[in-house]
């Protein structure tokens, strides 16, 4: 066929450029979907708890990720800084991955408990307390906003339709699974079966009387990057 | 222009405007670009064979080389490593008290524990150590210890943390005294190091402290914390009680910071770092340890 031909049909040159584009996607991106070691085969992985996911909502928010990342990648001068490299199974639960690529922060993959939840809400309030040359601004309303839980279920629901492995019990109980985790002191049983026993649980934002979207933050970013126990050999060359 | 050849046109004529022909050029690729195209094709061939390209059914093809990215990841870790075991073996072996009299061995503990200061314990501590009031956080850039400033009391704090537990002394906090009574213990405090406005409040908070508040049993009699001071000629016990003498405070020295440490008590809490420990995400290898320590020591008040 002659170039000519298809420059002169702009149907024709559309279809044919989609099916080159087409070629493109298939090889490349495809078999991500259905090759096995694409994602890495990890003990430790589980669902957030609905307090996580409501503090990994108001990350997404207050757009933490236009400064921070949370991917870890395997270079010497990021492993010895943050820990062990990322993994593609860490964050199969991310709907979307907040991997970033815009440090103007640190990357907080594996962030959680590093520093004490004090430390976080002092940072939060007012994060040159703590670190008086950081150029992050201050969050200070996030320990005051009680926390809106009325669409956990929703959310949880939607997250399950796209892969999540939410069961119906961790979705029933999902107000009382947050409040049990954000009080630190009620009774955490059933958050542990579901959840299992790591599920840090804590008054996240130091006060005691409300549930604040702070704790939610709090709870998240102490989560992140622990759940995968990393002392096997969980990650060997690909 | 008029030496060069005529060259081919598409054959298409869009327009003859006032006898000027708007037609397209079909000129020929430059030899040297053409034949570089070509090269890279095969070039492509001799990459598909030699590192990992093409997905399969349930894998991919790895390449004859056997390159990956983590493989690569793994060679520079085992080189750097190759590279620091000479000092890593020593520091393993050596006593910190022996590490710190081998000049190259502390230069090398001390650039390490500096990069590890930096991303685990400047939050609090501050760059260099410096502190932060704000949070109760000491400095440790200077001479005024609340457990010890060797190497062994670092290497132990560092380990496996510390708590300071100051009690509440207000009643309305949980303590057993009352408003008037915290103001007399708050003057005789900042009496200690000569802050105080009001004498006769002092000396009634005098009482109290060597009294019924029992402030001595920590602070010692003179007030000078666990480490300089005595309790009936005794040491008093090492919880990390601060010195109230000196012009240095943990949580602040104004007359409005001081009531409040003593109406509703302070919790200083130091995590612990060692391998094995559950407080922290991050934890840290004895080699690791042993650097901080060695950097900690070193930024101006090791004893």
């Amino acid at each position: 066929m002659q170039h000519s031909t298809i420059e002169k049909s702009i149907p024709l040159m559309s279809i044919l450029t989609l099916v080159l584009v087409a070629i493109g996607g298939i090889v490349e991106i495809v078999p991500l979907f259905y090759i096995k070691s694409t994602i890495e085969k990890v003990e430790g992985m589980r669902p957030y708890t609905p307090l996580e996911l409501k503090g990994r909502d108001l990350y997404i928010r207050e757009g933490c990720y236009n400064c921070h990342s949370q991917m870890i990648r395997p270079f010497r001068d990021e492993t010895e800084r943050y820990g062990h490299y990322s993994l593609a199974a860490e964050s199969m639960y991310d709907h979307p991955f907040q991997w970033g690529s815009k440090r103007t922060g640190p990357d907080l993959a594996r962030i959680g408990g590093k520093y004490s939840n004090e430390w976080h809400k002092a940072h939060m309030l007012k994060p040159q307390h703590v670190v008086p040359e950081s150029v992050m601004p201050a969050y200070p309303w996030l320990q005051e906003n009680v926390l809106k839980t009325d669409d956990i279920e929703k959310r949880m629901q939607v997250l399950s339709m796209v892969g999540v492995p939410y069961s119906a019990e961790q979705i029933a109980n999902a107000k009382q699974d947050l409040a049990a985790q954000a009080s630190g002191s009620s009774d955490a049983s059933g958050l542990n079966k579901r959840y299992g026993n790591k599920v840090p649980k804590a008054d996240f934002d130091g006060q005691p009387d409300k549930i604040t979207e702070l704790d939610a933050l709090v709870a998240y970013l102490q989560m992140l990057g622990t759940l995968v126990d990393f002392s096997g050999q969980q990650a060997k060359a690909r | 222009m008029a030496d060069k050849k005529e060259v081919e046109t598409t054959g298409h004529q869009w327009d003859d405007d006032e006898g000027f022909p708007l037609k397209e050029y079909n000129n020929p690729l430059p030899k040297w670009w053409l034949y570089t195209f070509w090269a890279t094709i095969i070039w492509s061939f001799g990459y598909w064979v030699l590192y990992p390209t093409w997905p399969l059914v349930d894998s991919f093809t790895k390449g004859t080389l056997g390159w990956s990215m983590h493989g690569e990841y793994n060679k520079e870790m085992d080189a750097a490593r190759a590279h620091q075991k000479p000092f890593n073996d020593k520091l393993e072996k050596l006593s910190l008290k022996e590490i710190s009299q081998d000049n190259q061995l502390l230069q090398y503990a001390i650039s390490g524990g500096k990069a590890l200061f930096g991303d685990n314990c400047a939050p609090c501590h501050g760059s260099g150590g410096v502190g932060v009031k704000a949070g109760g956080f000491p400095t440790l850039a200077d001479d005024d210890w609340l457990f010890g400033g060797d190497l062994e009391t670092i290497h132990e704090t560092i380990s496996n943390g510390r708590v300071g537990q100051m009690p509440a002394h207000l009643k309305s906090a949980g303590g057993n005294f009352t408003d008037a009574q915290v103001n007399d213990l708050t003057a005789y405090v900042l009496s200690l190091s000569g802050k105080s406005q009001d004498a006769t409040a002092a000396v009634r908070g005098d009482a109290l402290f060597h009294g019924e508040a029992a402030c001595n049993a920590c602070h010692g009699d003179k007030g000078k914390g666990s480490l300089k001071d005595t309790v009936n000629g005794q040491p008093p016990p090492p919880v990390g009680a601060p010195n109230l003498s000196d012009a240095i405070w943990l949580y602040g020295g104004d007359p409005k910071v001081v009531r409040e440490s003593i109406a509703t008590g302070r919790t200083g809490l130091m995590p612990a770092w060692a391998k094995g420990s559950k407080d922290t995400g991050r934890q840290l290898d004895p080699l690791a340890i042993k650097q901080l320590t060695i950097y900690v020591h070193s930024l101006g008040g090791g004893q």
